[in-house]
């Protein structure tokens, strides 16, 4: 049979959101609104007020007189292995003989209400022997302290390279981290079941990783343990790992106090416990030619890790897989580094290290450029990835299908960037107390996980005999719009209106070994996997329409709630009926591969990506040249979603991610103090942006007539990650503003978040060159 | 010390009896069952626990439950007709994508009614200005402050039916 | 649990204050957070209700009153004279507008934090605070009433019952500017009033008040450079007058928000740029 158009606006067509509706009407129902079932308990956790101790005991007496505390558990009291880490064992869920930052969870109480598991917790009394702590990145760089060895990419020989290059240009900057700041603070709901079974109700973008994991925690089998997510208030990666901290310690105080039990974090401690995004030391060596051609590079990409692995392998090698962005080293080593510090275990978030890699890659465009003296865009392009011969990434995948040399073009156009690159420069020229910036910056980010066995997905599909259809898969929704992409590709396959398939939690009982819902893969995998559901129960379905109808199977189309042949036709939902009567089976699973990928990761060579994501911005900003105070003025963006499943969707993300990643680069800003306390642990001192710190000017474009060269889910592109980096063009702007209170020749020194402070030092700095 | 306190919610009156301690959104959550009412920071600060109480925004966060005795409560909940239509504000974030993960939405909305009530022509930038006690880390507020500016509109023009 | 009680009377409350010690409810905007989510555990007096203390009069011997539970919205709304613009500058600084709602001028003078945004344009106007208690009530200059970071001179039995503004009798400006890593919702990591009086027939300052938050335990006011600025003509450059030393009262500290350089530099960028919008709306 041949494959039949999608029904009008099925896809490629900005639907609201699936929960639109329950959102705008405060029906939509997260982990901490379900009603709470009868007996439930809460729970407060005991955390380590020291960076590091070796701890000599944990005195829960005075906790457990309180009235209404029903128990309270430490490492000892777990009744499977105490490990939650998720790439490398030994990882424990409470703290074991040592702690290893502030915050470090070292007991749970489980109480009746949560003043109570509060008043308990602070009457845990744990007693330590301090020992010294590591707690700045730079000092653990220094001593080599990491949590595993250092990894290389290399292609060429940079060394040799370097040294014949006309120019040699060393550079650094520190880049910082970042708090996830979902607005639902970290969630679950354990719920014992009969015999061992545990459902855990978790806020999770991992299910099947909760799942794993409690399992472990509990000491069972897999198959007793169910975890389900209907939705999430944000997530950006936070959720993916983190998430088991809490699940894990639901879990165990449910199994000790056969009760269910719920924990939600409290913005501080969520703050205060879990890890955030990775900050880093990134340092460069370049070889550049007169026109600022780099002719060999070598790089050191050193993270934060905190103080265990946890998911850093992944992040590390996606910011070494990054740190070209969208330039050609012809030689090239790119070296990173796991670095250990007596603090909050930083792990996924947007861009997974990517962000972090391209700012490597762009503070040296940046840097080339001033330093030759040379137009920092035309240094860009010149830099460009090319054709064969200059198109292999330093993990020698080919770079293919790549869009940006056009996308810049296009841009530069209709942002009018020529004319205001001139009267920017003519307005600084007069050297007044304000300055303004305007840079570009292009984004080429690779999509897959850099894992090739994580990337694949299935979903389970039902048709009832009304038509209405259910719809699960492994991906989780938090926010993104996934659950409304995919009933998308769904109704598209049926020919159905929207409103006839209903997305439903995801639970690892009705969809197994599922991936974490991340690397903006959710539509590419799970849009996939349903889709192949959808079209085996179309097939079947096409059989019995065929017979129905009268017709050839091959003439059978789905489309508009009908299914037709010639000038036949039958209802959706009759035909399901038949088909029951006819004893033909409307459930089926569906299951997705990504093709293509490999990668070997001694060698870190192969091709971890199925296909590029791209993107350019134009950002202008004005700096306050007394205070450091600045003000983005204009962002122009073009991104390459390939063919949109749903614009509306795709520019939310874009929008969104975009001032995420502004308030990375900056201000968001996390401090510690020299004991290693998190001082920005809540809203009053850690500074997402607001309404107003957003350019009131952003114009977003999605590349127009562009469907994916690869296969993918109606040749659209994943969206959730690369529009994160746009925002680092704003952070160019600010050097751009920066640089011109110096003389010509002059490198800003700006590291990120560039908060005032930072811009009012390099303004300083560039004054006092001149 | 346990308290009862009155109090129209949604157009009902509620009897509660609470702790004098308790805050105005536990109170919301806990007790009557409203929880469309968010709490994202504990703190005050990102607004997602927005409700009207007499008819003015407050963060039900910074308030006690006390403090609420005998006034009249709209949350969420409330603000469509009883017959389910929307509140001109609700369908326009609906209709504007002015929401994604939705957990900041019930406060933002509150938040934005109420700006109708002091500046029902707002600009732009009073719109931004009105939002700066609403955090938001999905959106990046360009769908939001859309959203609130056709609410405004549609709520003077007497309340546009949504497409329900 | 904690006992809860809202007065009806100021005397109530004041009878109440004399028998145990209470933790004193207005706005409620600072209290919340301290407990994180938390319920409130000490005794609370819920004053509120006393509306007889809301509102903003000016009174028959040359003061301003701004009664204790006047809100920062109240503020705004107020038709004032151009002098009080750094004040209602400052209530649009305060939080978001439910927390300007809520929250009271005489309370943020009463949580004493450093960086309390009402404080400095406070200062710069002379004001003082009443306090009422059992023995009667006292009038103290708002300097010497905030003694240090969350410390006051009001006494448990105590209650403040509103700000006293003394009236110059001469045409006023005044400007607030506060510098913060993100514009709104910040805790100031610098900030500064400016409130000047020129003679009604001539463009001689009368009066002067400079003060400064953030840059020290308490808000400091510069009052060196306050007594240069007196006498000088409104159309000179009045910019110019800020000397080093008179920046000497601040001591600014390294924090999460700012270093102490940063605060020094900010704050005499502050003051200038302050002091030569206040000659522009006085000329």
């Amino acid at each position: 049979m041949k494959l039949t158009p999608p029904a009008r606006s099925a896809v490629h067509h900005p639907h609201a959101h699936d929960s639109a509706l329950k959102h705008a009407t405060g029906a939509a129902r997260y982990i901490d609104d379900m009603a709470e079932p009868r007996g439930c308990l809460h729970t407060a956790l005991v955390t380590s007020r020291w960076a590091h101790a070796r701890l000599t005991g944990i005195d829960a007496s005075r906790a457990l007189e309180l009235p209404g505390v029903h128990a309270v558990v430490t490492a000892a009291d777990i009744p499977g292995e105490n490990d939650v880490g998720a790439i490398v064992p030994g990882e424990p869920l409470l703290a074991e003989g040592v702690v290893e930052y502030v915050g470090h969870p070292v007991a749970a109480v489980a109480a009746r209400d949560l003043e109570t598991a509060r008043r308990a917790a602070a009457l845990v009394e744990v007693t330590a022997e301090p020992l010294t702590p590591v707690l700045d990145l730079r000092e653990a760089v220094e001593k080599a302290h990491y949590v595993l060895p250092p990894s290389e990419f290399l292609r060429g020989k940079p060394g040799p390279a370097l040294a014949d290059a006309p120019h040699r240009i060393r550079g650094e900057i520190m880049v910082g981290g970042q708090d996830h700041f979902y607005l639902e603070t970290q969630a679950a709901l354990a719920l014992p079941q009969e015999d061992q079974d545990m459902l855990v109700h978790s806020g999770t973008q991992h299910p099947t990783e909760v799942q794993h994991l409690v399992a472990r925690l509990l000491g069972v089998d897999m198959n007793a343990v169910t975890v389900e997510v209907r939705r999430m208030g944000g997530a950006f990666g936070g959720k993916e790992s983190q998430a088991t901290i809490i699940a894990g310690i639901a879990a165990v105080l449910a199994r000790v106090t056969g009760r269910p039990v719920k924990c939600r974090l409290d913005r501080d401690t969520d703050m205060m416990v879990t890890g955030k995004r990775h900050d880093f030391l990134l340092t460069w060596d370049v070889g550049v030619d007169d026109d600022g051609r780099v002719q060999a590079v070598e790089m050191t990409l050193a993270a934060r890790c905190g103080w265990s692995v946890d998911l850093s392998p992944g992040v590390v090698s996606r910011a070494l897989s990054h740190a070209d962005n969208a330039y050609f080293y012809p030689h090239v080593k790119l070296t990173g580094l796991f670095c250990k510090t007596n603090t909050q275990s930083n792990t996924a978030f947007r861009g997974f290290g990517g962000p972090q890699g391209m700012m490597a890659a762009e503070a040296m465009m940046d840097q080339i450029a001033r330093t030759l003296n040379l137009d920092p865009l035309e240094v860009r392009r010149r830099n460009f990835y090319g054709p064969e011969g200059r198109n292999l990434t330093p993990y020698h995948q080919p770079v293919e299908h790549f869009r940006l040399p056009e996308m810049l073009d296009e841009v530069l156009a209709s942002s009018d960037y020529a004319a205001r690159r001139k009267a920017v420069d003519a307005f600084n020229a007069k050297g007044g107390v304000l300055r303004k910036g305007l840079a570009v910056s292009p984004v080429k980010f690779g999509v897959s996980f850099n894992k090739p066995e994580m990337n694949q997905a299935g979903a389970l599909l039902h048709v009832y005999t009304d038509g209405s259809v259910s719809l699960n898969h492994g991906g989780t929704e938090m926010g993104q719009g996934l659950f409304t992409k995919v009933a998308q590709v769904v109704a598209a396959v049926f020919g159905l209106d929207l409103d006839r398939i209903r997305p439903t939690a995801t639970t690892t009982g009705k969809v197994p070994n599922t991936s974490p819902t991340a690397a903006s893969s959710g539509t590419d995998l799970n849009g996939m996997a349903a889709r192949i559901a959808a079209e085996t129960i179309r097939d079947r379905m096409a059989d019995v329409a065929a017979e129905h109808l009268g017709a050839e199977k091959s003439a059978v189309v789905f489309e508009r709630n009908m299914v037709r042949a010639g000038n036949k036709s039958v209802p959706f939902g009759e035909l399901a009926e038949l088909c029951h009567v006819a004893r033909v089976s409307l459930s089926s699973t569906g299951f997705y591969r990504t093709p293509k990928i490999h990668f070997d990761r001694t060698t870190n060579r192969g091709r971890p990506f199925f296909y590029f994501a791209h993107g350019l911005a134009v950002s202008e900003v004005a700096i306050d040249t007394l205070t450091g105070e600045w003000k983005p003025l204009r962002t122009d963006i073009l991104h390459d979603v390939g063919a949109s499943l749903n614009p509306a969707v795709d520019k939310g993300q874009i929008e969104g991610g975009f001032v995420q990643g502004l308030g990375w680069l900056t201000m968001e800003e996390l401090v510690w103090d020299k004991d290693g306390v998190l001082k920005t642990h809540a809203p009053s001192t850690y500074k997402i942006p607001t309404a107003r710190d957003v350019p009131r000017d952003l114009r977003v474009d999605l590349l127009a007539d562009a469907p994916n060269e690869e296969a993918t889910v109606f040749r659209s592109k994943a969206v959730g990650e690369p529009p994160f980096m746009l925002a680092i063009s704003v952070w160019l702007a600010l050097r751009d503003a920066v640089a011109s209170c110096g003389p010509a020749g002059h490198v800003p020194k700006l590291d990120a978040p560039a908060t005032p402070e930072r811009i009012l030092m390099a303004v300083q700095a560039a004054k006092d060159t001149a | 010390m346990a308290l009862t306190l009155n109090m129209t919610v949604n157009g009902k009156a509620r009897k509660v009896t609470v702790e004098s301690n308790a805050l105005l959104s536990d109170v919301l959550r806990v007790n009557l069952g409203l929880t469309g009412t968010h709490v994202g920071c504990d703190t005050s600060q990102c607004g997602a626990c927005t409700v009207h109480v007499d008819g003015v925004s407050v963060k039900s966060c910074t308030m006690l439950a006390a403090q609420a005795d005998g006034a009249t409560i709209t949350t969420i909940e409330g603000l469509a007709a009883p017959d389910g239509t929307l509140h001109p504000m609700q369908a326009a974030f609906k209709e504007h994508h002015g929401l994604q993960c939705g957990f900041c939405t019930p406060g933002m909305v509150m938040s934005a009614v109420d700006l109708a009530r002091c500046e029902p022509n707002a600009s732009e930038e009073q719109i931004r200005e009105w939002l700066e006690g609403n955090i938001c880390r999905c959106t990046g507020y360009h769908n939001i402050v859309k959203a609130v500016k056709t609410g405004l509109t549609d709520m003077q023009s007497g309340g546009k039916v949504a497409a329900e | 649990m904690a006992e809860y009680l809202r007065a009806r009377t100021v005397d109530e409350a004041l009878e109440a204050l004399a028998r145990k010690p209470f933790r004193i409810l207005a706005g409620g905007t600072d209290v919340y957070p301290a407990a994180v989510g938390g319920p409130i555990r000490d005794p609370i007096l819920d004053i509120s209700g006393l509306s007889a203390l809301r509102g903003i009069t000016r009174e028959a011997d040359g003061y301003w009153r701004i009664g204790a539970l006047t809100t920062w919205t109240d503020v705004l709304r107020a038709d004032l004279p151009p002098w009080f613009d750094g004040l209602k500058l400052a209530a649009r600084e305060v939080g978001g507008v439910q927390i300007q709602t809520a929250g009271t001028v005489a309370g943020n003078v009463c949580n004493a934090s450093p960086a309390a945004d009402g404080v400095v344009p406070l200062m710069a106007m002379d004001a003082a605070v009443e306090v009422s208690g059992a023995d009667g009530t006292r009038v103290e200059p708002l300097d010497a009433f905030i003694t240090g970071p969350r410390r006051t001179t009001r006494q448990p039995g105590e209650l403040v019952t509103a700000l006293l503004i003394p009236d110059a009798g001469a045409p006023g400006v005044s400007d607030f500017l506060k510098l913060g890593a993100r514009h709104y919702l910040v805790i100031s990591i610098a900030m500064v009033a400016v409130v000047l009086h020129r003679a009604p027939e001539s463009r001689r300052i009368v009066r002067a008040g400079v003060a400064v938050g953030s840059c020290s335990p308490v808000a400091r006011r510069l009052r060196g450079l306050e007594a240069v600025l007196c006498e000088a003509d409104a159309g000179a450059p009045l910019e110019d007058l800020a000397q080093e030393n008179h920046f000497a009262p601040l001591s600014p500290i390294d924090d999460v928000r700012a270093t102490a350089g940063y605060r020094r530099e900010a704050a005499r960028t502050l003051v200038r740029r302050a002091l030569s919008t206040c000659r522009e709306a006085l000329a």
